[in-house]
């Protein structure tokens, strides 16, 4: 994987307002490369919302969000840091396995061999399903589909909204390393998860929405 | 940038491919709805080519209303528009691939069924070419445009008839102009200045469109 340059992520005040109830107010957060932060809050407390508006989908009600000192309102440069996997995770169901992968890594504009791609998917133990398609997998297969894709793209800013949610322990050990790898080559962290993430602690910050 | 262009048209025609099943309805929808003409209205030859303009384009515009939901709503239910806008290239670019690969597949099989249709509705050989014509540029305006109203209403329960009042209106000037245009064509008129408002729309929609269909696609994720 590519070495990144060091960056920071902050956001300050950040607000947000769904219908005419207030999710949460005055976050603030501040990442540096190598560093991961875990969302945490109990259900509806505005876990996703919070993801959605740092990816730039969503517009905060209020505050800022800063990408090495410059707001990222106007700047299609940060979204192009960024790679997300929400709910739904962005995998083609009527593409087989290596087509997703093949597909998605054009439209982020990096270019890994075929060899390299099938590296992956060996990788996420998709190997011999790489030529079925998406939709004949299992959720848990689906959502390694989508881990392989964030491994592809090379993006410095990884979003991900309960990146666990089906996935056997081993391979939860496994995308661990992955990630750790991730924040060792200068990465960034932003998750949400309901399970333990077993990451260096030294890396690890924390924001809980429920006691905000 | 053209790359990504193709990359995205493929990977849409792909799709289609998987699920051809669905592919036939809106033709279908198209070709049958034009036979009930001569069935329901009548028969007669010098009637049917008068009204044959008409039909055959109030029958493109409703065609295209119901082939158009597909063009979006999968890629909300999978989580794909947000990558379009997470992706190295515009996102401009990437919805008119989206588009472009959306009329292949809905708005090309109904360039081919033309003649079949101008046969069915006694329009005259000398008005087929204008027919076709006519098809050709507007058929694509009806996709931009149609676009524009499903990113609109993808994140609504409920959003297909509130897609039709939306898009139909929309649909009007293409509907004067190229039936306008094949009315002249059959009565042995000129008919260019149609069939240049028609390609002035074009290329206003070629530009404009993907800029609406982008900002509303926004909209509709938040």
């Amino acid at each position: 994987m590519r070495t990144q340059e060091v960056s920071v992520l902050e956001a300050h005040d950040l607000k947000c307002v769904k219908g005419s109830t207030e999710l949460f107010s005055n976050v603030h957060l501040e990442l540096q490369s190598g560093e991961a932060l875990v969302v945490e809050g109990s259900n509806g407390s505005g876990k996703t919302s919070l993801l959605r508006i740092l990816c730039g989908f969503n517009y905060p009600a209020d505050g800022e969000i800063t990408w090495n000192g410059e707001s990222v309102e106007g700047h299609e440069s940060y979204q192009q840091q960024i790679s997300y996997i929400g709910h739904a995770s962005g995998v083609k169901l009527d593409l087989t396995v290596i087509e997703n992968l093949v597909f998605a890594q054009r439209l982020v504009g990096s270019d890994r061999t075929e060899a390299e791609i099938k590296g992956i998917i060996r990788a996420v133990g998709l190997f011999k399903q790489r030529n079925i398609l998406t939709r004949k997998l299992s959720a848990g297969q689906k959502r390694r589909v989508a881990l392989a894709r964030l491994q592809l793209e090379e993006r410095q800013l990884w979003i991900l909204d309960e990146p666990l949610t089906a996935l056997d322990r081993d391979f939860v050990t496994e995308f661990e390393m992955v990630l750790k790898n991730h924040l060792e080559q200068k990465g960034m962290l932003i998750v949400t998860t309901h399970r333990k993430l077993k990451l260096p602690s030294a890396l690890m910050k924390q924001i809980n929405l429920s006691s905000l | 940038m053209l790359s990504a262009l193709l990359t995205i048209i493929r990977r849409d025609l792909l799709v289609a491919f998987r699920r051809r099943a669905e592919l036939m309805n809106p033709i279908l929808f198209y070709v049958i709805v034009v036979t009930l003409f001569p069935l329901g209205v009548s028969p007669d030859q010098a009637f049917l080519s008068q009204l044959a303009p008409g039909v055959v384009w109030v029958t493109a515009l409703l065609a295209a209303l119901i082939s158009m939901e597909s063009i979006f709503r999968q890629d909300f239910d999978d989580g794909s528009v947000e990558q379009l806008f997470l992706s190295q290239h515009p996102p401009t670019v990437l919805i008119l691939g989206k588009v472009i690969a959306h009329w292949l597949i809905t708005g090309l099989p109904m360039l081919i069924i033309v003649p079949l249709m101008a046969l069915l509705l006694y329009i005259p050989q000398q008005a087929i070419p204008t027919l076709f014509v006519t098809v050709l540029i507007g058929t694509p305006i009806l996709s931009l445009i149609g676009a524009i109203g499903v990113a609109l209403t993808a994140g609504l329960r409920g959003g297909g008839v509130l897609l039709g009042l939306l898009v139909l209106p929309l649909y009007i000037p293409v509907l004067i102009f190229a039936s306008g245009a094949v009315s002249a064509a059959i009565e042995g008129l000129p008919y260019s200045g149609h069939v240049a408002m028609l390609g002035a729309g074009l290329i206003l929609a070629l530009i404009l469109a993907p800029l609406a269909i982008s900002g509303s696609l926004k909209i509709s994720m938040s």
